[in-house]
């Protein structure tokens, strides 16, 4: 089996596009949460949000037009062309067939769900435009780079909702590993949605003024969008052309609580099964894990679940293991969030600086880790765990580990 | 290392010709369609509907409120893949932890995610249930599925429009060739519902006359269908250490994408080529191998023009004797459940050496061997086929074991 390193990232997030701003902004704790501007939340009890400011679509869409496809797809195409820039590559030195997509959602390209309510309401569904129904699924995610592009090979979408990117990188890492693909962009796409916002609003889960994860006055998460794309390639195929390589992945472990839709295992089964599974895939042990980028929502029992799940794992090692939530910086980007904590970790492993989790004032007698509070950390981390977990009772972990030629 | 031989040693399905394999593969075989009025949008819309659906026959009462429909479809097909390989996991158990589903679906939570969002547009947001949200994400069908069936291991929705069902058993496939599982759910689940048949409707591709007719003469558009099939797979090792014989075996997979439009066909039909033959090359067989076809055409002209052509190129001057089947004409378009559907089809041919019949087949409008009858052969293999719109093309090999 090949090795599969990550040599490209592309990203557009609420903290900043492109793997440079995006690293600065995570680095230095800025945070991308601001009053929502998308629509109106008068309504709402809550008025905050993590959106994507400043996204020209026509800059990136060029092939065609960008009012064509739903914004999560205009994200997912910008994501993937700053990935290959990134990476330095050029497609046309791929076969096309060769070259596949991989990306993860929450809800897809809801854009289109609001578009038919609101004809529905005002006009009624005879007004719906004819294109309205294909451009929907969420499949159209992936096809829609692949067109841009001109990506020829296996094309999929994985909607495991909030820990999708992991999923859809894992599933790039396997048919790079396997031979089946000599280049796969993998990641998560997810617009901003009024649907999301209202869900999220009506269960209480949203925080006032903002995501503070593992913090003790924790009030909720905080709903954002984005996308981020990975350039993965089998490690001889980037030794030879010399490329920049972030961070090797070297496995995934994914399990499922089969407990409730919403509210995780209170004893964080699933979460400990993933992460188990990752690191025996991978050939390693807790014993070496030294960051854990959290999922860290910023809800009470998300952030208490996940401390127990590290600790039956890590056992009296647990305190010891740095573990943040970039969430607290850039919310939680539903199916994107994964795709860009899985940048922040190869980023992390290349640079030796672990991003912090902001917003932290008072530690949580049921939450006792090193959360990395306020300030980045130069750690020089060689081992790192990317968690997530999601409505369905999903949970994803993916393990990289800084690249060393003889691992 | 040699990879592990992946079979499927149980079936789940439900659909608009029957619930049950064995009611399943009767009425395919005896030609029978399940093409007719709606019962959900007027007797006037024709539709390939699971027709007076009563969950409660296979699940029971408890818990099923919460269900939405493509969830409820699931869950019976999950009841009777598990009843029949005898991996249901006993009511007091905690499950294995490594037995999972992998479900192919294309619009998902549509109706419920429409539901969701039209309360708050009407009722205003203040009023919408919140218990309702859980049912918008696109993987609820899966994760209610393994709340109900303490299904611990890998859980995943695999979108890839009208290929998804078989881009959901090679990623099974692939997980158990990785070790990641002991046995897995795989297959898909969609159901109509008011939004994708309006949204189909509006965009002219259902069939004006209300016929299922994939290459024939008068195709003019598919019949929106759903349902829902899972296989139980798992290592032929671990099938046989537990004493079951397998149905068949998963043998290769592939998949192109034409890159080509979100919403119309590539009618030349390269990337439906490429995926033909990678599934056969993964399966280490070459096209004389193959005893049927198990066609994903739905009446679509340009679809079944494309796949005509794909077919043409990759079995040359033979495809004038290879045995052609387009089970769509009995179940309709069923988007994510079709490629289920559609390998639970391969798998009946493959036992019974006869292509199924092509229901209501009134003569090709492309030289393919396609009969309203059952067609003989003598192979080990079979070929299925499930190309989308968007471009994603996906086929499947299965063989004998």
């Amino acid at each position: 089996m090949k090795r599969v390193v990550i040599t490209g990232a592309g990203l557009i997030t609420p903290v900043g596009a492109g793997r440079e701003e995006f690293w600065r902004s995570l680095v230095a704790g800025q945070s991308g949460i601001a009053p929502v501007r998308s629509f109106d939340t008068s309504d709402y009890p809550v008025h905050i949000g993590a959106e994507v400011k400043a996204f020209d679509p026509a800059h990136w869409v060029r092939n065609r037009d960008p009012e064509s496809m739903g914004r999560g797809s205009q994200l997912a195409i910008a994501a993937a062309r700053m990935a290959l820039d990134d990476a330095g590559l050029s497609l046309s030195a791929f076969a096309p067939r060769r070259v596949g997509i991989s990306m993860g959602t929450t809800s897809g390209e809801p854009g289109f769900v609001e578009k038919y309510n609101d004809i529905r309401k005002a006009e009624g569904l005879d007004a719906l435009p004819a294109d309205l129904g294909a451009k929907y699924p969420c499949n159209v995610i992936p096809s829609n780079v692949a067109i841009e592009l001109g990506l020829q090979g296996p094309c999929l979408m994985i909607p495991t909702a909030c820990a999708a990117g992991n999923y859809a990188i894992g599933y790039g890492f396997d048919l790079i590993r396997t031979g089946r693909a000599d280049l796969m962009l993998a990641g998560g796409a997810d617009p901003f949605s009024r649907i999301t916002y209202t869900g999220f609003a009506r269960l209480g889960a949203i925080a006032p003024e903002k995501c503070q994860p593992f913090d003790r006055n924790r009030k909720g998460m905080v709903p954002g969008e984005g996308a981020a794309v990975l350039v993965l390639e089998p490690l001889e195929a980037a030794l030879a052309r010399g490329a920049r390589i972030y961070a090797e992945v070297l496995g995934y472990g994914v399990s499922c609580d089969s407990h409730h839709m919403t509210a995780a295992h209170p004893q964080g089964d699933g979460a400990i099964r993933a992460m188990d599974m990752a690191l025996r895939e991978s050939g390693r042990s807790p014993d070496e894990v030294d960051y854990i980028s959290a999922h860290g929502t910023g809800t009470p029992t998300n952030d208490r679940v996940e401390t127990i799940a590290v600790k039956t794992l890590f056992g009296r090692r647990a305190p010891q293991v740095p573990m943040s939530s970039i969430k607290s910086m850039l919310g939680h980007t539903m199916g994107a969030a994964s795709a860009i904590e899985a940048v922040a970790c190869a980023l992390a492993l290349h640079t030796g600086v672990i991003p912090p989790t902001i917003n932290f004032t008072e530690p949580d007698p049921d939450a006792d880790l090193d959360y990395v509070p306020n300030t980045a950390r130069q750690t020089n981390p060689r081992l790192v765990l990317n968690n997530a977990y999601a409505f369905g009772g999903n949970n994803a972990s993916l393990c990289l580990a800084r690249f060393e030629e003889a691992a | 290392m040699t990879a592990p031989r992946i079979v499927a040693t149980g079936v789940g399905v439900i659909s608009t010709i029957g619930a049950g394999r064995e009611q399943f593969e009767d009425n395919l075989y005896a030609g029978c369609a399940g093409i007719g009025p709606s019962q959900m949008f007027g007797e006037e819309a024709i539709t390939a509907e699971v027709r007076d659906f009563v969950p409660q026959t296979w699940l029971g009462t408890k818990g099923i409120r919460v269900l939405d429909r493509a969830a409820r479809l699931l869950c019976v097909a999950a009841e009777m893949a598990l009843s029949a390989t005898g991996l249901k996991q006993p009511e007091n158990a905690e499950g294995d932890p490594q037995f999972g589903l992998v479900c192919g679906t294309m619009f998902g939570s549509v109706h419920s995610i429409t539901s969701f969002d039209w309360s708050g547009q009407t009722d205003g947001v203040k009023y919408v249930n919140p218990m309702e949200f859980p049912n918008t994400v696109i993987n609820s069908p899966a994760g209610q599925a393994a709340i109900k069936f303490k299904l611990r291991g890998v859980n995943s929705t695999i979108s890839a429009g009208l290929a998804s069902g078989l881009y959901a058993i090679h990623y099974a496939a692939e997980f158990l060739r990785f070790g990641r599982a002991s046995a897995l759910l795989a297959g898909g689940v969609e159901e109509l519902c008011e939004e994708s048949f309006v949204g189909f409707r509006k965009a002219g591709v259902l069939s004006a006359s209300g016929r299922s007719r994939p290459f024939q003469a008068g195709h003019d558009g598919m019949v929106l269908g759903e349902g829902s099939a899972l296989l139980v797979v798992e290592t032929e090792e671990r099938a046989r250490a537990r004493g079951v014989t397998p149905l068949f075996e998963i043998a290769g997979f592939g998949s192109a994408h034409d890159a080509h439009a979100i919403n119309a066909f590539h009618v030349r039909g390269q990337g439906a080529a490429a995926a033909m033959r990678q599934a056969l090359e993964a399966a280490g067989l070459t096209p004389a191998d193959i005893g049927c076809v198990i066609a994903g055409a739905s009446g679509s002209p340009a679809a079944d023009q494309m796949e005509w052509h794909a077919l043409k190129e990759v079995f040359g001057p033979r495809l004038g004797e290879l045995p052609v089947s387009a089970p769509k004409a009995a179940f309709g378009e069923a988007m994510g459940a079709s490629g289920a559907l559609l390998a639970l089809c391969g798998a009946t041919a493959l036992r019974r050496q006869h292509a199924p019949p092509t229901a209501g087949f009134i003569g090709a409008d492309a030289p393919l061997r396609l009969s309203a009858q059952a067609q003989p052969f003598s192979a080990h293999a079979v070929l299925v086929n499930c190309f989308g719109c968007d471009g994603n093309n996906a086929s499947l090999v299965l063989k004998s074991v």
